[in-house]
């Protein structure tokens, strides 16, 4: 039996390799580990799970030398918004090599950026569908920024040039507006962003009336960072938040799911604040307006007021003259009826005068004794039957020019 | 009161003024009314409220 160094064996191995796989690859992985180098080079640790994530179905060592990683990491990090970190899934163009002594490894030759935005583009797919089934995805944009905006939770790093940003341009807002500010801090990059921005976020929510609205913003890094706000579990609090939620997280790519669930996402910190001042500024030109609006139409009241006063006093002269006139005619009517009344009156009465007079004249005994009757008394008494009389009695037979004296026989 | 409770009575009262459905004795209360209404719109745009101020930086 013959044998072989382990070099010797380890050297076959080698150039078999060479010899049988010497062209480069393309290989979907997820980096389990990844460790830069002081000398500029970049370890990584690559693996492929099974479905259920939890088991290793193939893992390889791979290297990025320091020239190819002072070329890739700028552009995967330009391309992605992100860094390479463990549980990415990359795709990697890679050599296969064996050593002697470090055994089986890949180089990196060249990266596929577009590769992990997809899968990141497919994960955030994956948490909205998700938030969307769970009927939290619009909870938030269904809250109503209040008018007035004023009382301002902001969830960030105390650190981030973003947050002096957004506290100096409230504050030196060239309308004179007054804002309150109170920041929660939170890690705004890194594994510890999602732990500590809920728990910003319950701080504020034990608070919630001393706030008008919550806003999220970090300065924008060299690298941003992104995925750790593509979160289920940040997402559903921050739809499920009882105030509204601003997100101003600085960046130019497509939205993290903290952006869709947000009530307002805009792009920057910078952003955030003109959004809140613009918000005011709304609620202040109503305020000249409907100001406005009173004075112009109590100033029109008013003149319409005095234009009735002035009409009715013009009219007043004539309206009292035509009512003169009428009165007059009244008067004169009354006047003449009156008149006449009192002249008819005097007729009939005169009439009536006129008429009891004859009658009078008529019954005058006088006239009738001229007329050739006579008026025979018995003791001073007008007799007016014969039966009355006896013999013996002494009448008084008076006529017109006189009487004489007589004795029944 | 509430800034935007004030601007909504504000809001009737112009507008019932506008409309005339105001006589000119209640103008001129409601136009008391709405200086002070906007007296204190104005004062929580412009002006710091101390209280909220207090408020905000008790720390948690």
């Amino acid at each position: 039996m013959e044998a072989i160094t382990l070099l010797e064996l380890n050297g076959r191995v080698k150039s078999t390799l060479q010899f049988e796989m010497p062209d480069a690859y393309w290989v979907q992985a997820e980096i389990s580990s990844i460790s830069p180098s002081g000398q500029g080079h970049c370890y990584l640790e690559l693996v492929q799970k099974d479905a259920t994530g939890r088991n290793f179905l193939a893992k390889a060592k791979a290297n990025i030398w320091r020239g190819t990683w002072l070329k890739l990491k700028p552009y995967f990090e330009a391309q992605t918004g992100e860094t390479l970190k463990v549980g990415m899934k990359v795709l990697l163009q890679v050599t296969v090599t064996f050593h002697e002594v470090y055994g089986y490894s890949l180089v990196v030759q060249d990266i596929d950026p577009t590769y992990t935005m997809g899968d990141m583009a497919r994960r955030r797919k994956e948490i909205l569908e998700q938030l969307e089934k769970d009927g939290v995805i619009g909870l938030n944009r269904e809250l109503e920024i209040p008018a007035l905006p004023q009382r301002i939770a902001v969830i960030s790093s105390a650190t981030a040039a973003g947050w002096g940003d957004f506290r100096d341009q409230l504050a030196n807002n060239i309308y004179g507006f007054r804002f309150y500010v109170k920041l929660f801090p939170a890690a705004m990059q890194g594994d510890d962003v999602e732990r500590s921005v809920i728990s910003a976020l319950n701080a504020v929510a034990l608070r919630r009336d001393d706030f008008d609205v919550v806003i999220i913003i970090r300065g924008g890094g060299a690298v941003s960072e992104l995925s750790c706000f593509d979160s289920y579990n940040l997402a559903f609090n921050i739809a499920n938040f009882p105030l509204p939620v601003i997100t101003g997280i600085g960046h130019e790519r497509d939205d993290t799911v903290a952006d869709v669930v947000a009530h307002t996402k805009v792009k920057t910190p910078t952003a955030a604040a003109e959004f809140i001042i613009n918000r005011v500024f709304d609620t202040a030109s109503e305020l000249e307006n409907l100001t406005r609006r009173m004075s112009d139409a109590i100033t029109e009241k008013m003149n319409a007021e005095k234009v009735r006063i002035e009409r009715m006093s013009q009219k007043l002269p004539s309206l009292f003259a035509v009512l003169k006139t009428r009165q007059e005619q009244v008067l004169e009517t009354l006047w003449i009826r009156s008149v006449n009344g009192v002249r008819n009156m005097l007729t009939a009465q005169a009439h009536k005068l006129e008429i009891v007079d004859k009658t009078l004249a008529a019954a005058d005994p006088h006239v009738i004794l001229k007329r050739g009757y006579s008026l025979t008394r018995l003791n001073g008494r007008a007799v007016k039957c014969v039966s009355d009389l006896k013999k013996g009695d002494r009448l008084t037979t008076v006529f017109a020019d006189g009487s004489v004296e007589s004795e029944i026989i | 009161m509430k800034y935007e409770e004030a601007m909504k009575r504000l809001d009737e009262i112009v507008s019932g003024i506008e409309e005339n459905k105001m006589d000119i004795d209640q103008i001129g209360e409601s136009l008391k009314e709405a200086r002070e209404l906007i007296k204190f719109c104005k004062d929580k745009l412009y002006k710091t409220d101390e209280e909220i101020k207090k408020i905000l930086e008790t720390e948690d």
